[in-house]
């Protein structure tokens, strides 16, 4: 297969999620790996002819059909155009890339899954292929933070999985003034103290986070106090990946490499790397 | 021992008969005393005594800056067709070959560049036997990388031993027989031993980043990215894209990156993952002595010397390399 060769997706439909966030829904190829075959956290390389190439995690789950769901944050020399992209233009794909979350080690487990900001977007992809095996999996508890409550993302269905019993949901935001007009049951707080309070049973929890990389830390500790392994902990990397394919040479964490080996890393495989958490 | 030689008084000949197989690069020592490697068209000799030249031959197998991609509204993203051109690079190192297979590690195997790919099949690499200098280390630091080509000249007495170590390379001296005289006597050993030989260095855990070593080295580091240039196995490169002003075509270009310089490790939004210099010489010296990824293990330096020469502070990684890699282990 020609990993160098980014196939065209066309463009369903743009949703905006938030001030610079929207859902863009592609379809590309049917069958082709990079919309059928990928775990959530893996990663696809998106072009917008013209303007360039940017890594962008999964959204949603894989299809038959060629569609793809990605959630962009227009604040890059190519997601800032694909602010104006419309149902019809064509964008091109290539991947899936990397390593996603371990989805057969959870099987049996309880989740925790953690996100912060646009973290929510390969957490929601996670949380779906979770959600359709509901019965295989124990509780599924999701904390998500964002700066106002206006950058919550897919908040009215995280909402609505808690409502048919699915999830357990933490919402918070960072400003108090924000959260008056916010969703149900959201909090003003820090993301890493949503862990001060909650309990779960240690030898059967796996966290898998995705957010700023300034909260790592406090949430690897938060969770090392509620008697979690760092082998039970994942979390995803933000590099500079311009290849994709291990080649260009941005994106190392000490030994690895975030585009083959990562961008999902157990807290285990971090440890004392420098830059892993921050 | 019989050996097929080349006498010096003959290389001209030599290098106008392989001239017959494709176009011959070798070193040049240029009007202002630099060495490159340079077309050797009829009368241009190669310096085959020059330690080094300035940069290395990875600029015939990745251009400093090259269109990777076009794109047309009609074809989508396609990759730009390049005839292969049959390339003899004469008169290389054993470091600039062991640089080569260090390449071809990264940009060949079951998912091949394209671009590197063609080059590479059609590049037809010589050898030269060298006297390293007080800048080289190949000599103490043995590397799993092995130093292969497909003809090698090894110096004898006014001339050199000539050698064929592929089929292409066997094709090559049976083409250029009648130049060669056969002479007994040994080979003399040559630095290609130096490569090929560890199998790969030993685990160890990563670097301290709080030694103050780091800190003092970036202090004299101006990241002006001078050695990254001239290296054979940095290979890092930013991709960028131009549309047309017709606004249905573009062509996408990858251009030589450096680890050194801020840009490298900045995402969108402008975070950067290797904020300050230690952070950026760390990065480097990582995957000199240690490798990434699928080649972690294997050190990319091949001891060639150049970074050494080319640093306008003259910062040498060698003592520090010593002292956390353990001379040559």
């Amino acid at each position: 297969m020609n990993n160098s060769l980014p196939l065209p997706a066309t463009v369903l439909a743009i949703r905006s999620l938030s001030v610079d966030t929207s859902l863009i829904t592609l379809r590309t190829e049917s069958n082709h790996p990079v919309s059928a075959a990928f775990l959530p956290g893996q990663f696809l390389e998106l072009s917008l002819p013209g303007f360039g190439e940017v890594p962008i995690s999964y959204c949603g789950l894989p299809s038959s059909d060629g569609a793809v769901e990605l959630c962009i944050r227009h604040v890059g020399h190519v997601t800032t155009p694909l602010k104006d992209a419309h149902p019809g233009d064509v964008l091109a794909v290539r991947g899936p890339f990397g390593r996603g979350f371990p989805l057969s080690t959870y099987f049996g487990q309880a989740l925790l899954l953690i996100a912060g900001g646009l973290g929510l977007a390969p957490l929601r992809s996670l949380l779906l292929a979770l959600l359709k095996q509901r019965d295989s999996f124990g509780r599924i508890i999701v904390l998500y933070g964002a700066r106002e409550t206006g950058a919550l993302l897919f908040a009215d269905e995280l909402l609505e999985m808690k409502k048919r019993g699915g999830i357990e949901l933490q919402l918070a935001v960072d400003h108090h003034d924000q959260c008056l007009d916010g969703p149900p049951g959201c909090r003003v707080a820090l993301l890493p103290a949503l862990l001060d309070q909650l309990a779960v049973d240690p030898e059967r929890t796996f966290a898998s986070i995705c957010g700023p990389p300034v909260v790592y830390p406090y949430l690897v500790s938060g969770l090392r106090q509620l008697g979690l392994g760092n082998v039970q902990i994942h979390l995803s990397l933000e590099r500079r990946m311009k290849c994709g394919i291990g080649r260009c040479g941005h994106c190392a964490v000490g030994n690895r490499l975030c585009c083959i080996d990562g961008p999902v890393f157990s807290a285990e495989e971090l440890a004392g790397i420098e830059g892993g958490f921050v | 021992m019989v050996a097929l030689c080349i006498a010096n008084s003959n290389m001209a000949f030599l290098l106008e008969r392989l001239q017959q197989y494709g176009d011959v690069h070798g070193p040049v020592r240029g009007d202002d005393g630099v060495v490159r490697f340079a077309a050797l068209t009829p009368g241009v000799l190669p310096d085959l005594s020059a330690v080094r030249t300035l940069l290395s031959p990875k600029k015939y197998l990745l251009h400093p800056l090259e269109t990777i991609l076009t794109y047309t509204e009609l074809s989508g993203y396609q990759v730009p067709l390049e005839e292969p051109r049959h390339l003899i690079l004469f008169g290389l190192h054993p470091c600039d070959l062991a640089g080569i297979s260090y390449l071809d590690r990264i940009f060949l195997g079951d998912d091949p560049d394209p671009l590197y790919a063609t080059r590479r099949s059609a590049l037809t690499l010589i050898g030269v036997t060298c006297s390293p200098d007080e800048f080289c280390s190949c000599q103490i630091s043995p590397s799993p990388l092995e130093a292969a080509s497909d003809m090698f000249l090894s110096s004898v007495d006014d001339g050199f031993a000539v050698t064929s170590t592929s089929s292409r390379g066997a094709e090559l001296l049976a083409g250029v027989k009648e130049l060669l005289v056969e002479r007994d006597g040994d080979l003399p050993e040559d630095t290609r031993f130096f490569f090929g030989r560890a199998t790969s260095i030993q685990e160890r855990p990563d670097p301290d980043p709080a030694l103050p070593e780091w800190q003092e080295y970036a202090e004299h580091c101006l990241g002006c990215g001078a050695c990254s240039l001239c290296c054979p196995t940095c290979s890092c490169f930013d991709v960028l894209e131009f549309g047309a002003l017709d606004g249905g075509s573009a062509e996408r270009v990858r251009r030589w990156d450096n680890c050194l310089f801020k840009s490298h490790a900045q995402v969108a939004g402008g975070m950067s993952f290797r904020k300050n210099r230690a952070e950026r010489f760390r990065y480097r010296y990582h995957h000199k002595y240690r490798g990434f990824g699928p080649l972690q293990g294997i050190p990319a330096c091949v001891g060639c010397g150049r970074c050494r020469v080319a640093c306008p502070t003259g910062l040498d990684l060698r003592p520090l390399a010593e002292q956390l890699e353990g001379g040559g282990s």
